[in-house]
């Protein structure tokens, strides 16, 4: 239960750090974030892959929506709902293959790192952590 | 009665995800590395000479059909005391440094700027840090330049080579006056005579990604090109707050409807 805590937490602090990227997105307020040889916020958020293709929607508005579902899948959990723990499981596999794209973008494409996104690949890689190790099927009985 | 008959610890899957996660993270990196493209060696005094003098002599009607381009108007009005350079005439004065890609994208629209007004001499090549952000960023160096204009001072500061070694240190004054305006202490920072001043780039460096520096210059002949829309436009935004400077002198070139345009938005 703890640890559905634990991904609970880490679903709603990656909510506010989707909601902070896509609030900066759409008005004037100056980014939070140093710029180095390998930091560069602005570098990665004023790119290309910055929006969802084809839109002018940030792509940290996809992380309002991952993080308040797997926000909403720990609580399920934590209310006993067991029988989430496969579509919590696929879910954050998802949200997972999703960040090591991102990644490769950051370092392969723009070689830069946004340290917001960062956090909130980390948070993801948590939530996909507990899922694994929290879900049914770890024990093989016969 | 069942019982387990194999149990995997519960720290193997998690730990297989961090180092797998951890590996790939590695090869990114290394795919970077090897991708980074390597810095050209500077042009000669006679090829620099060639590349400035086809930037330098673009035709007003070139830099008119440009206007604002793609260049994100970064000026805002300041107010002080009006800055005199050297020579007594208002001072436009810059401080950046070799490394920065950003100083390296802002110093081609300035040199064309600058160059509507006098004439620079001693210009050589150089691009930005080969491992900070847009690497290579072909541009020159206001280092070791000479600037001469009836209308306008200039200064410049390098603060640090591409190799982030120090070159040319600010006055007291020139700190100051950085302090003053650009808070944040982003570079390049750009003062008009203390009635207008802007930090940052106009345009991201990534337009000039890959290029020769003869290659940018070929593009600036073609308006529609995203170097000149780029790099003029920004010209054209330096050229007509040189304009505010100067009372509108040089006529030939403030007097152009698109300089006349974008003096009115500065305000």
């Amino acid at each position: 239960m703890r640890w559905q805590l634990l991904a609970l937490a880490a679903g709603v602090a990656g909510l506010g750090v989707s909601i902070y990227l896509t609030v900066v997105h759409y008005t004037s307020i100056p980014l939070a974030c140093p710029a180095t040889a390998l930091i560069n916020c602005e570098q990665v958020l004023s790119s290309p892959f910055g929006v969802i293709a084809g839109s002018a929607i940030p792509t940290s508005a996809t992380g309002i929506v991952w993080f308040a579902v797997s926000a909403l899948f720990a609580a399920g959990r934590l209310a006993g709902r067991g029988e989430l723990a496969r579509v919590q499981l696929a879910w954050s596999s998802l949200g997972l293959l999703t960040v090591l794209f991102l990644v490769y973008i950051e370092i392969v494409l723009l070689g830069a790192i946004c340290i917001w996104c960062t956090t909130a690949h980390v948070l993801v890689l948590l939530i996909f952590l507990i899922s694994l190790t929290n879900g049914k099927g770890n024990r093989v009985t016969v | 009665m069942r019982k387990p008959v194999s149990v995997t610890p519960p720290w193997v899957a998690p730990v297989a995800v961090v180092a797998a996660v951890a590996l790939l993270v590695a090869a990114f990196l290394v795919i970077r590395w090897y991708t980074t493209p390597v810095a050209p060696p500077p042009l000669t005094v006679d090829a620099t000479q060639q590349v400035v003098s086809s930037i330098t002599s673009l035709a007003p009607s070139e830099l008119d059909a440009v206007g604002t381009g793609s260049a994100n108007n970064l000026i805002k009005k300041v107010s002080g005391s009006p800055l005199s350079g050297p020579n007594g005439q208002p001072e436009v004065f810059y401080m950046g440094a070799e490394y920065c890609p950003y100083c390296g994208a802002e110093r081609w629209p300035m040199i064309i700027a600058l160059s509507r007004f006098g004439t620079f001499s001693g210009l050589k090549t150089t691009s930005s840090s080969s491992t900070d952000i847009y690497p290579n960023t072909p541009t020159f160096t206001f280092h070791g330049a000479t600037y001469a204009s009836q209308y306008v001072d200039f200064v410049s500061v390098e603060t640090l080579d591409r190799n982030q070694n120090p070159l040319e240190s600010p006055t007291s004054a020139e700190q100051a006056l950085a302090h003053q305006y650009d808070t944040a202490g982003s570079i390049p920072f750009v003062d008009f005579g203390n009635r207008y001043a802007f930090d940052g780039a106009m345009y991201l460096p990534d337009v000039l990604a890959g290029m020769s520096w003869q290659a940018v210059a070929d593009s600036l002949t073609q308006p529609s090109s995203p170097q000149a829309k780029a790099i003029l436009g920004s010209a054209n935004l330096i050229t007509a707050a040189i304009c505010k400077l100067t009372t509108d002198q040089p006529a030939t070139v403030c007097s152009s409807s698109t300089i006349q345009s974008i003096e009115k938005t500065l305000g």
